[in-house]
Order: structure tokens, then C-alpha cells, then sequence
């Protein structure tokens, strides 16, 4: 096991190079640059190319923005704020995206589990349609209006809770946000849970720890949910990242200081250090994670468990 | 040759003025300017400000956004502020001298304090104007000091040529600043409440290093409020009221609330709840706020246009092309019933609400002035693109045009091309949206068919508009060229007819004349901003150029 | 298949003949057609029984109608007026859905109702301009184009931009998945770093770049989509051929000579190909969806045209004051959305992977 996690870390390390060298070619194709307005001549652009060092060949660039990187210093922001650091900026901003992302993470499984396990107890009943059809809609409507018609309803209308994020209640202006963004999570975590109950409960083993005289809770959670929670974690796991690293729709709507429009902003005003800074914790944030369930398989295989309690 | 500043004012011959679009947008500033003035109570409680953007820089010399100049304006002074009329009027300079050549202006400072105690001198100007043309520091509009301020030895800073320190600004004494202009320029003392002329406390600056204006530590104030919260790009921040500031017994609120919304439905809604007092809405929004008072239209200064790529490609080199193109667009309906916030339909090169003459006038007053070749007039386009066409041998022309991919422009798009196509037949438009900075570089570039675009006039003179279409400007995207055109501009700008404000006038109106005989842009609207402006709010004076709201006359009440 | 040869050869004819074997009998097949044959043994009844299965859930079969539904008026809703997808009519925007005939009932009458800050109202615009003889069925939107005419056109849009693109993501994601995991060992380390580099990279990134490097519209976006969605298609495929790669059949394939691609794509490629449908099922409606946010994002479609993401981010702006400029796009969406995720879950259980061991 421990030279099985060794090996993986040396790979995703290796990896995490790959993607950001990737990420370097990227930012060169990519249209316009980062200094650009009806005011700006051609002079003056240059003056800012070489005070960034912008003007080197992109093999000198990357090698010292890995040196850089490796001291904790991932450069400035260019345009979106001018020259602040940018481990400054998405140390403001990240923490909310995180949070709000781990409510809606939470609020999105449970809810999604209990849609699932209850789709899959009543299989093809008026419920199991019902069930699905709950969790479709969560995710038919995209969450721009989804927001939106939430904020109408619950900030404006009823004035239950706040419209915009608010840094000094933060919970209580979470939770509209965490609630539209949850609401993927839930639709997906649901639809698996359901499938991957029935397929359980259809299994052999079922039938042996049914046979075995088991029942009830202890049979469902004990036995079926333990064997389905595998795949709903290889699904949840990059969710977790898209959710933890912000969304721009979301952001945009209540107003939320995160990191997923700042990624969206950046793409679109050439910042190059915010984009390749973000998507570096992207990445390396989805490879820990998928490293992390790969390790976590081996802990939670109930076959695994199974044996031992039988033993 | 000593003036009073007010003597000045009175006498100055180019002023910014309000634009006031549909006419509401006045009324509420003016009136508070002087009622305001003596009680030293604070008028209630914090204003809520919605801005539509993050500020992007609180450094003077680095920020070029007008959300960034809003902020820094509401904490710093410069040598001028704006009044409600935009003129500038003294802040931190208590008189000036200018020579008789018009070339030196010296101004005398009052006593004014930094936040941290230490007081305002005229080497914090000096270090802060060095910073703007220092090459180190690339800021991006130090143009302002150079080919607008012409400031002597600025160009030659910015091209590396000479050091910083050759710059034409001197620190006679503490109180005592001189500046040495190349020309003599007639708006200079308006150019003194741009940020970028804003002063730097030296000792500061290097105290703080890079964190300079990422947090309130890092800010020094010497203006109506001071930062007491603020995080970098941070969507809400707040200031409050600066009790050492010179003039506080000016300023009636206690502080300012700022709130970044993205989302104008949001933003209306949050107004309606009462947690914004002011704030910016989307013209989809404005059937919603019809006949309610606190709605009105400000003006922005933007003129928008169509510039041609007259150059490269060969069907808009031809002029009956252009005239049938530019004839063909119905303005009024593009204000009117897609934009509706207010942007009024501009027909010449210079935009309204921003220049006026040596009469007291407008000099885009007369929208008519030039309607045998600019106005909307379906027939006769017709027969501009029937010869056009004729000249060119061709029967059908499909051209591209670049626009931003924001709400605004891709309305106004899809409006001109169904103009287009309906009134001229055999044109076929394709419209390509793209972020503003490919947007921008692809007009620059020349890579480009037609382009939507838009330009603010930096200052208060028809020039800032008539100087772009001069032979290898930069920002001539279509690279017109004319040389009759080229000897008006060169004799308004530097030659004898500076000193001659009638005169240079009148010429200006033959070059414009000759922008738009030639169609080398179709002006389409000057950009107005619906704002819903809370009836208990008065004294918030809005500006087209520069400062896009000033705070310092507010009363909440 | 061993067995189904000992058929061909002792055919109950030949075995009331006493056939002698001759040495001919026993030459070595490399004849890729007669192996072809072999590999359609899979039963016709395999997927007779799996469309019963499919047609006995109720869920799935409304799903199955109501996509059938809207492609058909996908296909015919915009020539259903007189109106066409892009022309405008400023003189007429802004009107609320109004039917003949429906209009007497009180619904569908060109009423609508306004939240102004000054209080709600209930105004009629068509009578306000006097304009009796003109109905908009769905509404009229800011440029006075007709909202009918532009869902069905956006319908056809988007069905049309998310069916190839999901269908390329399964070729080239399918293709992925089955070679890495068919070679194994270093060819599939390889392949799936790849993989991913380039799933762990945002996707955002990679369309908007893609988008402003190509000439935006139909064929970007579908290229676009495609990069965001064939991983999830390749991994599938890769598992289903690590399960079956070392069953009989495919030992047998190989005994006889057949190459690894014969194996990859004739063999192994019809045996899985239910979960593949399931997935592409899944992977429509997540396609529709990524480009209704690309929309949002400013990437979509280029106008005037419109695909049923940019009208709801067009009618998204007037939300709050003409809310039926995004009701109709949003319900048609919402539908089709939920049709193909039934008839998807109706898929998967009709095609039930315990089911299909052969």
C-alpha cells in the first residue's frame, strides 16, 4: 500500500508539471493580451511586456515562474487588480468559494442520497418517477435563473434571507447560494444512488445477508448503502472540486467574493498569472482528490469488510 | 500675471460640462452644492453605492478604470476637484500663477494633512507625476501626462530617454509646486483632478512597498474619507468619513458603503429593499421603473460608433458605401426602443455634454448640423449603395462586423444589421462577438471589417475625439487618411490657433466636417447610464469624463 | 463460438451422410469474413427483449414521446407563422404571449402584468398600439421578434449542436477508452495521464479558448462540447473492456489470428455498446446544458441566431420585468432535459449489464 501511494504521488507530481507547462502554451495562444484599451499605444505596451517580463521566450518564463512558485510567489495580477500578489487575492477570496462549495457539497448528497435510496426502494412506482423527476429539475433550469428565481422569491419577496453575500453574516447569505449550487450535486447523487441500489440490492450477496436472517436498517445501510457508496464517491469527488473552486454563475448573481469569477474574468482580460494560478489549484486540487478516493476504495469496500466480520 | 482660481474659473474657456441625458440627470446635484456647505453634523448614516465592477487598482498612477478613480478620488485630493459642473475648482492648491507665455503654472498648496498625520507637500506631487511617466513603473496612462499634459520632458521620460528626475515639476518649497509645460494648454487645470495627477507621500510609499493600496494599512488618505475596509478586488468595502480632512465640515455622510453587483436584477431589487441608495440598471429594466422619479438617465460620455476599415477592405473604401451605411442607420430607434437608457442618437464626430466653446456653447449643440451626410434616411441610402455598388460591379457584399460581447453592444448589433440588410438590399452582416481586450487589439491591429467601438473623451476639448482620425494614429483603426484633415488638427493643436479659441473653433467644425463627409465613422449614441438615485439622496454629482461620481456634496437623509 | 462451427460442419445433412473428413477441413482460418459472421451470432433476441423492457417503463416511454415531441417541432414549429427566427420588428417588441381563439378564456390574451417600483399593473400592449390582428403566440421579445418562431428555432439549434456532439465524444472517447484499456500495461499509463492532464485542467479554460481562437458558432461550440465530455465516455469504455477482455470470446478471437483492432472494435465493441447508448443518453442533455452556460458566459451562438441556452440568457436579463420571454425556452429545455435523462435510466435498466453476459 505505502509503495502503491508513493508511486501515485510521483505521478501526480509529475503531472501537476505536465499541466502547468500545458497551461503556459495555453496562455500563449490565447487571443489579445492582457494590456489592451482604445487608450493604450503601442510603446506603452511594450514598456508593460517588459516590465512583467512578458517578452522573454516562453521557456525562460516558465522555468522562472516555477522557481518562483516553488518560493510561494505566483506573480501579480495584471489587469483585474493591478499588481497584487496573487496568492493576496485567492487567499481573500478562496476560503468563501471553499465554504460555500463544502455547504452546498453537504446539503447536495444528503439529499440526493435519500432521493436515490428512496427512488430505488420503491423501484418503478409512481415515487421512483417522482424521485427522478425531482432531481431532473434541479438541474433543467440553469442555475443563473434557478438563482435568480430563489433570490426573487426568498431575498426580495419574503426577505428571508439576504440577496447578496454578506462577509459579516456570512452563513445566513450562504445559503441561498449553497442551495442553487447544490442542486447538480443533488440530481447526480441521486440518479447514482438509485442505480447503484438496485443493482445491490439485486446482488447475490444481498440475498446471502438476506438469507442470513439480516433486515432493516442494518441491512440497507450496513450492507447495501456501504457497497453503493463507491461509485457515488467516484462521482462526488470531482463535483467536490467544481463546487470547491467556485461557480461564476452563482458568484455572479449573489454577489459572492469567490474564486470562479475571478477565474472567468480573468480568462477574458488575459490575467494570465490569475488563470494559470487557479487552474493550477484546480488541478492539483482534482488530483489530490482523485488520489484521495482511490486510497479511500480500499478502505470502504465492504467486500472487504464483509470478509472480515465473516471471519 | 497672478489669477484667483475663481477668476479663473469664470474665465476658463473650455469646461466640462454635466451632460444631462433626457434632460433629468441635473437636477439633483446642483441645488445641495451650496446648502450643503457649513453644517458640520453628518447628514445621515452611510450612503449604499452600487458598483457595477471590482476596483482593479487604489494606486494613483496604475489605475486607468473609472471605478478605480471614483474610489481613490472619494480618499485622495489633488491640486483640483470637480464641481458640480465638472469645472475644476481648488482642493489641495489654494491659488496658482501661470506665466505669460501660458507655459509655467505655480501653485501654492494649503496646509492638508496625509491620514497618518504627516502633511500634504509638493514633493509627495512630485513623486507621484514621476512615478506616472517612470518607464519602471509603465503606467498605462501616462499619456495623461505626456501627449495630454504636455508636460516637459514626460515624453522623453516615457520613451527612456531621460530620467524621471528631468521631469518638467518642481518642488520649490514645501507649498510651493511649479510645473513647465512644452505648449501652453488651455484645460491644464482640469487635468488636476485625474488620478493620475494625484500626489504620493514618498516616505509612505516606501514604508509599504508592494502591498501599496491592497488593504486599508496600505492606503494613505488626504481627502473627504479615509479606507477602512477594503480587501483587493473586493465585491463590498468600506470608508468613512475623514475628520482631518481640510474641508470636512463639507462633508454630511459618515461614510460609504460600496457593493460590487454583477447582476442589474439584483441590483434593482436590492435598491428596492433600500440596501442600495444608488445604483445602475440595465436598460431591459427600465419598463420596470417608468414614472418613478428616483429613475434617471446620466450621462456616461462614451460616443459609440462604426468604424470602417477603410484600408483593407476594398467595399468600404468606397465612400457611397459608407454614406449608404451610415444613412441607413435609424439612431432614434436604437435609443429609443432597444437601449432606453437614455443614450441620446449623436449624428456628429463630437459627442454632446462635454466641450463648450468660447461662446458658452455647446460644440455638438446642433445634432442637425451636418444631416446632408449624416442622418437617418432609408431612400437615399438606397441610392448610395445602388452606385456603390455599380462602382464596385458587384451585386451583393457580406461583411463582418467586430463587437463586444457585452449586453449593450450585441443589442445594438443585431439592430444594425436588421437596419442594414432590410434598407440595403444584397448586404449580408455577420456579427462576431468577442471580449473587449481581442475586441480591441483586433481594431488596432486593422483586423477588422467593421467595428463596433466606443471612445470617452479624456478631456474637456472636441480634440480628444478629432485627434484620433489623424494620419497613423493609433487609434484611426481604419487608417483614413487626409491631408487637408491633418493641417487643421496640427494648426488647433500646437500651431498659432491655440491661442486663438474662435478661431480654432471654427476649425474644428471644418475637420469634423470632413470626418463625417467622408463617413469615416457612423457615430450611432452617446452612452447615457439609467441610474435609480433614491429620492432621500441629494448632492451626488455625476460626471461624464474623469470622476464618474463625486460624494463630497451628499446628503442622506 | 467453438460451438457454433461444430454446427456448421456436422449440419444434420452431412451427419446422415457419414462425411469423411479430409485434410481441407482442417486448415487454419484467417478468412476475416467468415469470422465476421460468427461475431452476429449475438442474439436478435438479446435486443427484442431489451425494447419490451424499455417500453414496460412508463417513465421512459413519455420521455421517448415528448423528445420525439419537440424534435418534430423542432423541425416544423418555425414555419408555423409568419414569422421568421431574426426579423425584427421595433415597432411591436416587448408583447406578451397572445393566442386566436385562446385569447376569450382570459389566458393568452396579450395581458401581462408589471412589477413596476411604483406598484403592479396589468397592461394590454397590443391594445395600446392598436395592433388587433397581430398575435404572438409565446410573446414577442426586446427586438419584436417573434419567441415562438426563435424556441423552436433554438430547439433545433441546440438538439442539433448536442446530438453531434455527443455522438463525436463517443466515437473518439469510445475509441480512447477501449484502446488504452484494451493494451493495458504502459500504452494505457500513458493514455490515461493524458487523460488526465487534460480532464484535470478547468474546463472553462480549455472552450473559452477554444472559442476565441476559432471562429465562433456551431461547429466551435460542438467541438468545444465534445472536449468537455468524451473523458467521461473513455473511462466507461476502458472499464467495460478491462471486465471483458479476458473472457473466452475474446481469448477465441485471438486464437484464430484476428488483429488487435478486429478485436477491439467487432468483438468487443458490440458487447458494450449499452452502457455507451446509456452514456451518450446522459451526455445529450449535459451537452444542452453546457451550452446554455456558455451562452451565459458570452460564448454561445453567434446573433442573431439562437439556440435555446441563449434565449434563456437573452430573456434572463428581463426576468424581472417580462418574465415570458424565458418561460417558454426554459419549459422546452426543462423537458427535453428531463426526457433524456428517463429515456436514458429506461435505457440502462432495459440494457442491464448482469443481463447481457453471453
Amino acid at each position: 500500500m505505502k509503495k502503491y501511494i508513493g508511486k501515485r504521488v510521483l505521478t501526480a507530481i509529475f503531472t501537476l508539471l505536465v499541466i502547468l507547462l500545458v497551461l503556459f502554451i495555453l496562455m500563449q495562444l490565447m487571443p489579445g493580451s492582457p494590456f489592451n484599451d482604445e487608450k493604450l499605444d503601442a510603446d506603452q505596451k511594450a514598456l508593460l511586456y517588459a516590465k512583467y517580463g512578458l517578452d522573454q521566450p516562453i521557456v525562460v518564463q516558465f522555468v522562472r515562474y516555477v522557481g518562483n512558485m516553488l518560493r510561494g510567489d505566483f506573480g501579480v495580477s495584471y489587469n483585474i487588480s493591478k499588481n497584487t500578489p496573487i496568492s493576496q487575492l485567492i487567499a481573500a477570496r478562496l476560503p468563501v468559494s471553499i465554504a460555500i462549495g463544502g455547504y452546498a457539497v453537504a446539503l447536495g448528497a444528503i439529499v440526493g442520497l435519500l432521493l436515490g435510496l428512496i427512488a430505488a426502494f420503491r423501484h418503478d412506482t409512481f415515487i421512483d418517477t417522482l424521485c427522478t423527476i425531482i432531481s431532473v429539475i434541479g438541474v433543467s433550469v440553469p442555475s443563473y435563473v434557478f438563482a435568480l428565481a430563489l433570490s426573487f422569491e426568498f431575498g426580495y419577496k419574503w426577505r428571508l434571507f439576504p440577496m447578496l453575500y454578506n462577509n459579516s453574516q456570512a452563513l445566513n447569505s450562504s445559503i441561498l447560494p449553497s442551495i442553487s449550487l447544490s442542486m447538480f450535486t443533488m440530481a447526480s447523487i441521486a440518479r447514482f444512488t438509485r442505480t447503484e441500489m438496485l443493482e445491490v440490492l439485486g446482488s447475490d450477496y444481498m440475498l446471502l445477508a438476506e438469507s442470513k436472517g439480516l433486515s432493516g436498517p442494518a441491512l440497507v445501510f450496513k450492507h447495501a448503502l456501504r457497497n453503493a457508496l463507491i461509485p457515488i464517491i467516484t462521482v462526488l469527488a470531482p463535483l467536490i472540486v467544481d463546487l470547491m473552486t467556485g461557480s461564476l454563475v452563482v458568484e455572479k448573481i449573489f454577489a459572492i467574493p469567490g474564486v470562479g469569477s475571478l477565474l472567468v474574468n480573468a480568462i477574458q482580460s488575459n490575467d494570465y498569472n490569475v488563470v494559470i494560478s487557479l487552474s493550477f489549484i484546480y488541478s492539483a486540487l482534482y488530483i489530490l482528490i482523485m488520489l484521495v478516493v482511490d486510497i479511500m476504495y480500499g478502505i470502504i469496500d465492504p467486500r472487504i469488510r464483509l470478509a472480515k466480520d465473516d471471519a | 500675471m497672478k489669477k484667483s482660481i475663481l477668476a479663473f474659473v469664470l474665465a476658463m474657456t473650455m469646461i466640462v460640462g454635466l451632460a444631462g441625458c433626457g434632460g433629468s440627470g441635473a437636477t439633483s446635484s446642483g441645488e445641495s452644492t451650496g446648502a450643503a456647505a457649513g453644517s458640520g453634523s453628518s447628514g445621515g448614516g452611510d450612503l449604499n453605492v452600487m458598483l457595477e465592477t471590482p476596483v482593479q487598482s487604489l494606486d494613483p498612477q496604475q489605475a486607468t478604470d473609472g471605478t478605480s478613480f471614483e474610489v481613490i478620488a472619494d480618499y485622495t485630493d489633488g491640486l483640483m476637484q470637480m464641481d458640480a459642473d465638472g469645472q475644476p475648482i481648488p482642493a489641495i492648491a489654494e491659488s496658482y500663477e501661470l506665466s505669460d507665455d501660458g507655459k509655467t503654472y505655480t501653485f501654492k498648496l494649503r496646509d492638508a494633512k496625509w491620514s497618518n498625520g504627516t502633511p500634504v507637500t509638493a514633493a509627495d506631487f512630485v513623486f507621484g507625476w514621476q512615478r506616472a511617466v517612470d518607464p519602471k513603473v509603465a503606467s498605462e496612462y501616462a499619456y495623461m501626462m505626456s501627449d495630454i499634459g504636455q508636460i516637459k520632458n514626460a515624453a522623453e521620460i516615457i520613451a527612456g530617454e531621460k530620467d524621471k528626475k528631468e521631469l518638467g515639476v518642481t518642488a520649490v518649497d514645501d507649498k510651493t509646486l511649479k510645473v513647465e509645460l512644452n505648449v501652453p494648454v488651455s484645460y491644464f487645470l482640469s487635468l488636476m483632478y485625474f488620478p493620475t495627477y494625484y500626489p504620493v507621500n514618498e516616505e509612505f510609499f516606501s514604508s509599504v512597498g508592494d502591498t501599496f493600496g491592497t488593504s486599508p494599512d496600505t492606503v494613505l488618505s488626504n481627502g473627504a474619507f479615509v479606507m477602512d475596509d477594503y480587501q483587493p478586488s473586493a465585491t463590498a468595502f468600506h470608508l468613512k468619513k475623514n475628520e482631518d480632512y481640510w474641508d470636512a465640515g463639507r462633508i454630511q455622510l459618515s461614510g460609504l458603503n460600496y457593493q460590487v453587483i454583477q447582476d442589474s436584477q439584483q441590483a434593482l431589487m436590492s435598491y428596492q429593499t433600500g440596501d442600495l441608495d444608488t445604483t445602475l440598471i440595465n436598460g431591459d429594466q427600465v419598463d420596470q421603473v417608468e414614472g418613478d422619479e428616483a429613475f434617471q438617465a446620466i450621462g456616461a460620455g462614451y460616443l459609440w460608433y462604426v468604424s470602417p476599415n477603410i484600408s483593407k477592405v476594398k467595399e468600404l473604401a468606397n465612400l457611397n458605401i459608407r454614406m449608404a451605411l451610415s444613412m441607413a442607420i435609424d439612431r432614434d430607434a436604437i435609443t429609443e426602443e432597444v437601449l432606453k437608457d437614455g443614450s441620446a442618437p449623436t449624428y456628429t464626430a463630437v459627442p454632446k455634454d462635454f466641450a463648450t466653446g468660447p461662446d458658452g456653447s455647446d460644440f455638438a449643440e446642433d445634432q442637425t448640423k451636418y444631416s446632408d451626410v449624416c442622418r437617418f434616411d432609408a431612400k437615399k441610402a438606397a441610392e448610395y449603395w445602388e452606385a456603390g455598388l455599380k462602382e464596385l460591379g458587384t451585386d451583393k457584399i457580406d461583411i463582418e462586423m467586430v463587437v463586444d460581447d457585452d449586453d449593450a453592444p450585441k443589442k445594438v448589433a443585431q439592430v444594425l444589421k436588421d437596419q442594414w440588410e432590410t434598407t440595403l438590399p444584397g448586404f449580408t452582416v455577420n456579427i462576431k462577438t468577442e471580449p473587449k481586450k481581442q475586441r480591441v487589439e483586433d481594431l488596432q491591429d486593422g483586423n477588422y471589417e467593421l467595428g463596433l467601438t466606443r471612445w470617452g473623451p479624456d478631456y474637456a476639448d472636441p480634440m480628444t475625439y478629432l485627434g484620433m482620425w489623424i494620419t497613423d494614429c493609433a487609434e484611426n483603426y481604419g487608417c483614413w487618411t487626409n491631408e487637408e484633415y491633418d493641417k487643421i488638427i496640427e494648426e488647433c493643436r500646437t500651431g498659432e490657433l491655440a491661442t486663438k479659441p474662435e478661431e480654432r473653433w471654427t476649425r474644428m467644425y471644418d475637420a469634423e466636417k470632413i470626418v463625417l463627409d467622408e463617413a469615416v465613422i457612423f457615430p450611432i449614441y452617446t452612452q447615457c447610464n439609467a441610474e435609480m438615485l433614491s429620492p432621500n439622496v441629494t448632492g451626488i454629482e455625476f460626471h461624464p469624463v474623469a470622476l464618474n461620481r463625486v460624494f463630497k456634496n451628499a446628503v442622506k437623509k | 463460438m467453438f460451438k457454433k462451427k461444430k454446427e456448421e460442419v456436422f449440419s444434420p445433412a452431412s451427419a446422415a451422410e457419414a462425411y469423411v473428413p479430409v485434410d481441407a477441413d482442417f486448415v487454419f482460418k484467417e478468412n476475416a469474413g467468415e469470422i465476421e459472421i460468427d461475431t452476429n451470432f449475438a442474439s436478435q433476441s438479446f435486443w427484442k427483449e431489451m425494447v419490451i423492457r424499455f417500453l414496460r417503463k412508463k417513465s421512459a416511454v413519455f420521455g421517448l414521446t415528448m423528445i420525439l415531441l419537440i424534435t418534430i417541432m423542432a423541425i416544423v414549429g418555425p414555419g408555423m407563422n409568419g414569422y421568421s427566427y431574426a426579423g425584427q420588428n421595433l415597432s411591436q417588441k416587448s408583447l406578451a404571449p397572445r393566442i386566436p381563439g385562446i385569447e376569450k378564456t382570459g389566458f393568452f390574451n396579450g395581458d401581462e402584468t408589471m412589477h413596476t417600483t411604483s406598484g403592479s399593473k396589468t397592461v394590454n400592449n397590443y391594445k395600446t398600439k392598436g395592433l388587433d390582428d397581430v398575435y404572438y403566440w409565446f410573446g414577442s421579445d426586446n427586438f419584436g421578434r417573434d419567441i415562438w418562431t426563435r424556441t423552436w428555432h433554438g430547439a433545433r439549434v441546440s438538439l442539433i449542436i448536442a446530438v453531434v456532439a455527443a455522438l463525436i465524444d463517443m466515437i473518439i472517447g469510445m475509441s480512447y477508452g477501449l484502446i488504452s484499456g484494451f493494451f493495458g500495461g504502459k500504452v494505457d499509463m500513458f493514455m490515461q495521464r493524458v487523460l488526465e492532464v487534460a480532464n484535470s485542467i478547468p474546463r472553462l479554460v480549455i472552450v473559452t479558448l477554444l472559442l476565441l481562437v476559432f471562429k465562433p458558432g456551431m461547429m466551435t461550440i460542438i467541438i468545444a462540447l465534445m472536449l468537455t465530455e468524451w473523458v467521461g465516455m473513455s473511462r466507461i469504455a476502458r472499464a467495460e473492456m478491462l471486465k471483458l477482455k479476458e473472457q473466452e470470446f475474446v481469448l477465441a478471437s485471438r486464437t484464430l489470428g484476428a488483429g488487435s483492432f478486429f478485436i477491439i472494435f467487432r468483438e468487443v465493441l458490440p458487447n458494450i455498446i449499452g452502457p455507451i447508448i446509456t452514456q451518450v443518453m446522459f451526455s445529450i442533455p449535459t451537452a444542452i446544458f453546457t451550452e446554455a452556460f456558455l451562452s451565459f458566459v458570452g460564448l454561445g451562438i453567434p446573433v442573431p441566431q439562437c439556440s435555446l441556452g441563449s434565449l434563456i440568457s437573452d430573456g434572463f436579463n428581463s426576468f424581472t420585468t417580462h418574465p415570458y420571454q424565458i418561460v417558454a425556452p426554459i419549459l422546452v429545455m426543462a423537458l427535453l432535459m428531463l426526457s433524456f435523462n428517463l429515456v436514458a435510466d429506461g435505457l440502462r435498466e432495459a440494457l442491464d449489464p448482469r443481463m447481457k453476459e453471453m
